[in-house]
């Protein structure tokens, strides 16, 4: 516990030299064993540095020869879809509220992604994933109203009563796959621009 | 208050099918288009019927759309499912714009669902991949020995170092500090 602790308050102090470390290495949830060391009260930030830049080539050649031999399972992500995030995996179905142009049958790639992972990794954007790293698929089934909402208002001793009815439309997605379309890596700058297909 | 909505139906999203996994398929088959010849309540459907109809067939050529004239009736718009629902909408005295946005709500939807309050916006076959959450997730075991109550586990995780912390700790640095002297005297001496 108290190991934990001083590894967090050394974090704390040092992230300065995390700063400089390559991008990739942020974007792995996997927290090397390095960090989680005492470390002596003279630093060499360049040796760490390294150190770290190692560990993460290597954390990243293992998600690659996982993903090349096709052996990292189910993925799942969390996509940023029409203001509201929703956590998927292959074969789910989701609902967008309101209204929403795509129609039915139409097949469509969620860009915004912020997290995605497997059985042994997860990669997590700052705030979303670069963009060509995960390719979500899906496809629109359904696109329908809402069940009847009464909007009833009334005041008190006023003469005041209004009801309204309402029906809102909801569009049914189909998450057809989730797939890693490159491999990792670990020396990618971080990228300066935001991306432009945000919107 | 309306009480109309207690014996709602409530229900989670589901689709018919595993309908998008593969394909998809259009799930209305049938829609029947039912209205009078003279009567001005009709007046919109048979204006859909000249101008737009021949339009949605062609189209749509998996609906199969049935025109049936019947004399002073009131139009009415009726769609068929592949899961066997029937919706039926009366369209007396609407717009020819406004059974267009009917009937293209009958062909995107996926039986009469009208009916039913939405419990979830999501829908999973596999809800967790990482296996769920537990208080114990990615902590050291040694919690697992720990003899309570622990004073070192009760402290918080932030408290600020104390004065005496800080002047050992400033002792050590300089010790360390001087120990480096030391050995670097000793070298210089040994290059000498």
């Amino acid at each position: 516990m108290s190991l934990l602790t001083q590894s967090m308050r050394q974090l704390l102090r040092h992230t300065t030299q995390r700063a400089t470390l390559s991008g990739a290495m942020r974007a792995l949830s996997l927290s090397p064993t390095l960090q989680q060391q005492n470390k002596p009260a003279t630093i060499d930030v360049s040796a760490i540095a390294k150190e770290h830049q190692k560990e993460c080539q290597t954390v990243c050649e293992r998600i690659n020869q996982q993903v090349a031999k096709s052996e990292q399972g189910r993925l799942f992500a969390v996509v940023h879809l029409c203001g509201k995030q929703f956590k998927i995996t292959p074969g789910d179905i989701i609902l967008v509220e309101g209204y929403w142009p795509p129609t039915i049958g139409d097949e469509i790639s969620l860009d915004k992604v912020l997290l995605a992972g497997a059985r042994d990794f997860t990669l997590i954007g700052r705030p979303i994933l670069e963009a060509g790293l995960v390719t979500v698929k899906a496809t629109i089934i359904e696109k329908t109203l809402t069940h009847t909402k009464t909007h009833f208002k009334k005041k008190r001793r006023k003469q005041y009563m209004r009801i309204n009815f309402q029906r809102s439309p909801n569009t049914m997605i189909r998450i057809n796959s989730i797939e890693l379309t490159r491999p990792l890596d670990s020396n990618a700058e971080p990228e300066v621009e935001p991306s432009k297909r945000l919107f | 208050m309306s009480n109309s909505h207690l014996f709602l139906k409530s229900g989670f999203p589901r689709a018919p099918l595993q309908n998008g996994l593969g394909r998809y398929v259009c799930q209305l088959q049938r829609i029947t288009l039912k209205f009078c010849k003279n009567n001005g309540s009709s007046r919109g459907m048979r204006d859909f019927i000249e101008n737009h109809l021949v339009d949605f067939a062609k189209e749509n050529p998996g609906i199969v759309v049935y025109v049936k004239p019947r004399r002073h009736r009131t139009p009415v718009l009726v769609g068929e499912y592949l899961n066997g629902d029937r919706e039926w909408l009366s369209c007396r005295n609407s717009t020819q714009d406004e059974i267009s946005k009917w009937i293209d709500l009958l062909k995107t939807q996926n039986g009469s669902s009208s009916s039913m309050r939405l419990r979830k916006m999501w829908h999973t076959d596999v809800p967790s991949i990482q296996g769920p959450w537990t208080p114990f997730l990615l902590r050291s075991p040694d919690a697992n020995n720990q003899t309570l109550p622990n004073k070192e586990a009760s402290q918080p995780f932030d408290i600020p170092q104390t004065a005496t912390e800080k002047l050992i700790e400033l002792f050590k640095q300089q010790k360390l500090e001087e120990g480096k002297a030391g050995d670097e005297i000793l070298e210089q001496k040994r290059a000498e």
